[in-house]
């Protein structure tokens, strides 16, 4: 376990560096630099020059990424074309309302699915199961941006009961902002994830250990909680990991179309204004969240079952 | 075996989105002729901007749809590569130059690589088409490599190499075909969620121009009309919801056709 930790820890550093040289490669390669994106016609080339000067955009491509990567290592994400700020700081006003509606939604999505994954998988073919899985077969389906704007048109402008867009306020104090996004976020993540713990149970279900134990009289109870969820849990946590992509992009999503001022709200005004720094800011911060998810579904699942090989 | 959703259904779910994409184009009426915004002239009604909706419609698919299968298939000849070589060496080195990058890659949201792509090349769909391919290399290489792996070391290939069979024969007569029945099931999931990836760029603004008469476009641009003219967004959206739909049922369909020959006794 350790010597697994270990290595699966390293592997995450190595990542951690290209993703970081990637960032910067991809965002600095992009056609057209900042001065130039900045003001278009209205300055003289001299002005544009000294603009270029001024935000060392004449150094060679190596010397601005070893000052922006060691900017990156003692926390200094660089300086917004836009707004002026550090990109730190929109990093931090950003955060907050992204990571409670992921909590939020997580923290719905993980029970609901585990319970619907068992309750599917231990009645396989049943009439439950088969209805179950035909809805989440239909709803997976569904980008959530279709059910965003149909569940915004219905609960919000002819019903009236839910509030379309954030206006202002904590989504901690009012948590009704957080319904409507919270429940198009569900659609596609729990669909996804109980289907992968409806098969971890069945094959659970079906190995010699879980056989045996039945024999011996082990309570159903205990048989399911003790015996079959770890095993039926390692492709749900894997999957958990690979929906966090999904999620994200939900998130994306979803913060634009009810207009949040979370990280995605960020990263598309910077796309949309070309602020550089910030959009290489937040995908770096993005890329790590990514990565440390990957690595923690990685070694909870070696917790559970301890024979998981590293990588393949 | 569980009865499921009939497979005629599926195949219409797809077909339907499918033939108005391909031939949509070809009968489309000139749907530049601005009238009142979401008013009820025409078939279906005008849009936001005054279009006709059903004129909209003929011509969205191209990209919404397009976009996605060009990306799988570029995903697909690169990642596909990748997986039979790396398979199929006897150098391991060589397994590991070309499957090590791929680890690092793997866990980068694919959302974001698109929208860092978008800042350069906005409305560009090539370049958002290229985007949402290298996005899925390294999970297609990944899954045809593991496919392969059992053929390849397989006593068959053994014999065709003793046979002096050449690389292309074995890798691609033997080997490719052993992959297919993976591969099938993959795919079908895979341009599902490259219509969504590519379909949630467009609708987020970092894809095509918002006037485009892309169907995710379409939903995104008219979506405050949906009480006034609700074919404006609901068709598109139907189209859309109806091709991954439909691709979903065939995908799953699939995969418990090959599950079935996987532990059938031979």
């Amino acid at each position: 376990m350790r010597s697994y930790a270990a290595g699966r820890a390293a592997l995450a550093v190595v990542q951690l560096a290209v993703l970081s040289v990637l960032v910067f490669v991809l965002t600095s390669l992009l056609p057209g630099d900042a001065a130039d994106m900045r003001f278009d016609e209205t300055l003289s080339p001299e002005q544009v020059s000294r603009l270029r000067e001024q935000l060392g955009l004449d150094q060679p491509a190596l010397e601005r990424f070893l000052h922006w990567f060691s900017g990156v290592l003692t926390g200094d994400l660089g300086t917004s074309l836009i707004s002026g700020g550090p990109v730190s700081e929109i990093v931090r006003d950003s955060v907050g309302a992204t990571l409670v509606l992921t909590l939020a939604t997580l923290a719905v999505v993980i029970p609901l699915a585990v319970a619907l994954g068992i309750l599917m998988g231990t009645r396989e073919n049943g009439r439950l199961d088969r209805a179950i899985t035909s809805v989440t077969l239909a709803l997976s389906a569904i980008p959530d941006f279709v059910i965003a704007v149909v569940l915004v048109a219905v609960f919000s402008l002819k019903l009236g009961w839910l509030p379309a867009t954030w206006i202002g306020g904590s989504l901690l104090t009012s948590p009704v902002l957080l319904v409507l996004p919270v429940t198009v976020l569900l659609g596609r993540t729990v669909c996804l994830l109980s289907r992968q713990v409806r098969a971890g149970t069945i094959t659970a279900l079906n190995a010699d250990y879980v056989v045996q134990a039945r024999r011996l009289g082990v309570p159903r109870r205990r048989l399911l909680l003790r015996h079959v969820l770890p095993n039926a849990a390692v492709p749900g946590v894997q999957e958990l990991a690979r929906t966090g992509d999904t999620l994200l992009g939900g998130v994306l999503v979803v913060e634009a179309i009810f207009a949040i001022p979370g990280f995605a709200t960020a990263l598309v005004d910077g796309v949309e204004t070309r602020d550089i720094p910030t959009v290489q800011g937040l995908t770096l911060v993005l890329a790590v969240a990514a990565l440390l998810i990957n690595l923690g579904a990685d070694l909870v699942c070696n917790r559970l079952v301890p024979r998981t090989e590293l990588l393949r | 075996m569980r009865a499921r959703i009939p497979l005629a259904i599926s195949v219409v779910l797809v077909v339907v989105p499918l033939f108005i994409a391909l031939f949509g184009p070809l009968i489309s009426v000139d749907s530049n002729k601005a009238g009142l915004p979401y008013s009820a002239d025409g078939v279906l009604g005008t849009d936001g901007l005054g279009r006709d909706v059903l004129g909209l419609l003929l011509v969205g698919g191209r990209t919404a749809l397009g976009m996605a299968f060009g990306a799988v298939l570029i995903a697909y000849a690169v990642g596909g590569l990748i997986g039979l070589v790396a398979a199929s060496t006897r150098h391991r080195w060589l397994d590991e130059v070309l499957i090590r990058p791929l680890d690092v890659l793997l866990p980068l949201p694919s959302l974001l690589v698109i929208s860092v792509v978008a800042v350069g090349w906005q409305a560009s769909a090539p370049a958002i088409t290229l985007a949402v391919a290298m996005v899925n290399v390294p999970t297609v290489a990944r899954l045809v490599r593991a496919a392969a792996l059992d053929a390849a070391s397989s006593p068959v290939v053994e014999a065709l190499r003793m046979q002096r069979e050449s690389w292309a024969t074995i890798q691609l007569g033997y080997v490719g075909r052993a992959v297919i029945g993976p591969v099938a099931a993959d795919i079908g999931t895979r341009i599902t969620l490259a219509v969504f990836l590519v379909a949630s760029v467009n609708f987020l603004g970092l894809g095509l121009s918002p006037t485009a008469s892309d169907w995710a476009v379409s939903v995104s641009r008219n979506r405050e009309g949906l009480l006034l003219q609700p074919w404006s967004v609901l068709a598109p959206a139907i189209l859309l919801v109806s091709f991954t739909l439909g691709f979903n049922l065939l995908a799953d369909r699939l995969v418990h056709h090959t599950r079935r020959l996987a532990v059938s006794p031979v």
